[in-house]
């Protein structure tokens, strides 16, 4: 399953832009695709696109969300997280990191959005999570 | 294969530079599951027989297991394959951190290399490319500094993990590993060695693929009940006290099964050097080159090695990639260097008491300079442990050490001694491919005080104390492996809990019928060796397994990350796939099974006459003919069928 592209798409280059995996191709101003085997459905550029021209992998036109700054979040819960990292791997823009060592034999390091600028609101990591420590909020506007 | 796996592997000619991914069958998947199954499967049919491990017909495979990445837990073990060329014979080595995944995020469920490259050079693969680069720069550097390069030389939007040799690799130490964030080795059977031959300096993968999965929220909802009984942790006495339980187990004539909670309980505390001073006195760690007891290091001269000792510098725990344990260690490094690991059970033991060394500080430093070098700590001490007995008897002198001392315990001279060995100067040259080729070149005898299994060093676990460690050292397709089996191991995985044809052993037992030759043991060593292969397979963690089947879900996440139920036994059968397809290869490679010996001092010929050990010999022979049968093999030569080659593809 893969996210797919209209004929609405107007060439504008912004989910190729934003794709993390190089999974979109297409020449300025023409029809792009998305590369199915490549397309590890982030959703990002559905959620970029200003024609609305994306379709995630059960058929919806995915909707957008114009300023980037509003696009979901991971919060990291403090109690439920264990340090395991595999949000981290998973992450594919790498936004995710641990924090500082506490100093002591005791302290486990724990994940935190320390790139919130590279997060492009996947959500990898929360449906990676062994212990559902992870949850995507959109920040509050201002 | 969809579901687990990629189904994919990647194949690199270094020697003409050929890139190919190829699809492998859905059967291969069936009969060897992916990890070390896969790579056992491809290099039976791709190394030619009694090929050079140096040369160009190795084959270095990079394999990832079957549950990395679905959402279960300790799932996060790599392991290196090759043609060993420390012992000859099937080779692999274990490694975590983050690498398991990043192999399966580029898109392959392992990565291949035959041929040997023109000029150094190193991988690189995100999921869309997989291309040799020139690594003419970062040849020479040290693991963390190769590291840190590489990853400053791909500023992409995804962090690449890197595996890389270190110089000891690059000339070709036959104990040299390969290397993994800053310090966690695939250390063991000298692949590092392999990769160094293959001039491939490193492997940087930077992928994003996503693994699929059948029943995902049951994956995770079985992580969680695991996450939460590892979290638990009961309070625990204090390392001296542990110090003097061994010595409880040592005084007892009577033993209790021992459950791997317990064991849970220590490695979080602690992490592995929790059983420093514990391992000594119950008589499980080896001292003085094999030779030595708690007498000759006292529970006085322990305490300078005491667990706490090695967690005072820790400033966070280190977690491999889903674990939820975290048995690792961060500590400050030395003025003006960065944090690193702290060392582990079987560094501390083969550097300390093996050479009789109670300096920590030394320790500390050698475990650093072994892992920035990648060499094998167990193999670097043992050998060191071994020309310490060679200088002993005069077999080495002075003239011979460029002045060093290798007297007993003598730290100063085992860091510089280390120097030589990664560099290859002076006697560091003769020491650096192990105690086995040593003894060849120094003669006169001295091949009695290498203490190793088919030329591979032993580990830090007395085959005198735990006779099973004796079965697995010497039947292995990978010869003198702690990490498969024993008497302890098979007691902490509880298989008898799934599969009720398994002996359930005795809660209180007498200690002398563990030495015992009776068939029961064999079967519980094929138990164990059938399991283990199961979990390299699947990638998941030894010390996750220690926890028990009844407690750790292996068979009940296999089902629901493939979506194709098995019964336990049928998993198990998998193990025994792994196990005769691995002894089929030392076949091809021309080794006889009954040719690998461990040395007589580790099987206590003569026993010894004082400390925990005492009087105990190990009649292993008498177990190897009914470990063959447990797997149809010829009993009298371990021979796998042929009918039942033919019956898994090969």
């Amino acid at each position: 399953m893969a996210y797919t592209i209209t004929d609405s798409c107007i060439g504008c280059g912004m989910c190729k832009l934003v794709c993390p995996v190089e999974a979109i191709e297409g020449q300025p101003r023409k029809d792009h695709r998305i590369l199915a085997p490549r397309c590890i459905d982030c959703g990002a550029c559905g959620r970029i696109c200003p024609q609305e021209a994306v379709k995630d992998p059960s058929g919806h036109v995915c909707q957008r969300i114009r300023l980037r700054r509003r696009w979901p979040k991971p919060r990291i819960s403090e109690l439920a997280c264990i340090g395991c990292t595999v949000c981290i791997q998973s992450c594919p823009t790498s936004c995710l990191g641990l924090t500082a060592p506490g100093g002591s034999v005791e302290s486990v390091r724990q994940a935190m959005l320390v790139s919130p600028e590279a997060c492009i609101g996947c959500g990898i990591c929360a449906t990676d999570c062994p212990v559902a420590a992870i949850e995507m909020v959109a920040p509050e506007p201002f | 294969m969809e579901l687990g796996c990629t189904g994919k592997i990647l194949v690199v000619d270094l020697t003409t530079g050929g890139i190919q991914t190829q699809t492998v069958a859905d059967a291969v998947y069936e009969n060897f599951l992916s990890g070390l199954g896969l790579g056992a499967w491809y290099l039976y049919h791709n190394i030619e027989p009694h090929a050079d491990p140096l040369g160009p017909q190795n084959v270095l495979g990079f394999v990832a297991g079957f549950l990395t990445g679905s959402g279960s837990l300790f799932s996060g073990r790599w392991l290196v394959v090759g043609k060993s060329p420390l012992t000859g014979c099937w080779g692999e080595a274990n490694a975590g951190g983050s690498f398991a995944p990043a192999i399966k995020q580029c898109g392959f469920d392992a990565i291949f290399f035959s041929g040997i490259s023109p000029r150094p050079v190193y991988l690189f693969a995100d999921g869309n490319r997989a291309e040799l680069r020139d690594a003419t720069d970062i040849w020479g550097l040290d693991a963390g500094a190769t590291e840190a390069r590489l990853d400053a030389m791909h500023p992409g939007r995804k962090r690449p993990r890197i595996a890389c040799i270190g110089p000891a690799g690059e000339r070709q130490s036959l104990i040299a590993g390969v290397v993994h964030d800053g310090g966690r080795l695939a250390a063991r059977a000298g692949l590092g060695a392999v990769m160094g031959a293959k001039r491939l300096k490193a492997l940087a993968l930077a992928g994003s693929q996503r693994i699929k999965v059948a029943h995902r929220p049951e994956v995770l909802r079985l992580s969680r009940d695991v996450s939460a009984m590892v979290q638990h942790q009961p309070p625990f006495v204090s390392g001296k006290v542990a110090a003097y339980l061994g010595r409880l187990v040592r005084a007892l004539p009577t033993q209790m099964e021992t459950d791997g909670l317990i064991y849970k309980t220590i490695l979080r505390k602690w992490g592995t050097v929790g059983m420093n001073q514990m391992s000594i006195e119950m008589g499980d760690a080896p001292v003085q080159n094999w030779r030595g007891t708690h007498h000759d290091f006292d529970l006085d001269t322990s305490s300078r090695l005491a667990p706490d000792v090695f967690t005072r510098p820790v400033v966070a725990k280190y977690f491999c990639y889903s674990c939820p344990l975290g048995c690792g260690a961060l500590v400050e490094g030395a003025p003006g260097k960065p944090r690193t690991h702290r060392p582990e059970y079987e560094t501390v033991m083969a550097l300390g008491p093996l050479c009789m060394n109670a300096d920590a500080e030394s320790i500390f430093q050698m475990n650093e300079m072994l892992n920035q070098a990648g060499m094998d700590s167990i193999s670097a001490g043992a050998t060191i442990a071994f020309a310490m007995e060679c200088y002993e008897h005069g077999l080495i002198t002075r003239a011979d050490t460029d002045g060093l001392a290798l007297t007993w315990g003598n730290s100063a001279a085992m860091v510089a001694l280390i120097d030589r060995m990664i560099r290859r100067e002076g006697i560091g040259d003769l020491l650096a491919d192990g105690s086995r080729m040593a003894a060849r070149r120094i003669g006169a005898g001295s091949e009695r005080f290498a203490i190793h299994a088919g030329g591979q060093e032993l580990p830090m676990h007395d085959s005198r104390f735990d006779p099973g460690f004796a079965l697995h050292y010497t039947v292995e397709p990978a010869p003198g492996r702690h990490t498969v089996g024993s008497l302890l191991y098979y007691e902490m995985f509880q298989l008898w809990r799934q599969i009720e044809t398994l002996p359930d052993p005795s809660r209180f037992y007498l200690k002398r019928s563990k030495y015992d030759t009776d068939v029961e043991k064999a079967r519980m060593a094929a138990a164990c060796s059938q399991f283990v292969n199961l979990i390299n397979a699947a990638g998941i963690c030894l010390f996750g397994a220690f926890l028990g089947v009844h407690r750790l879900p292996v068979f009940q996440w296999l089902d629901a990350v493939g979506g194709r139920p098995r019964s336990p036994v049928d998993y198990l059968r998998i193990g025994v796939n792994i196990q005769t397809v691995r002894q089929a290869f030392n076949f091809r490679q021309g080794i006889d099974p009954l040719a690998v010996r461990v040395s007589d001092r580790a099987l206590g010929r003569p026993p010894q006459s004082r400390g925990a050990n005492e009087g105990r010999s190990v009649a292993v022979e008498k177990l190897v003919e009914e470990y063959f049968g447990q797997f149809d093999w010829d009993r009298h030569t371990g021979r796998p069928r042929d009918s039942d080659l033919k019956k898994i593809g090969l």
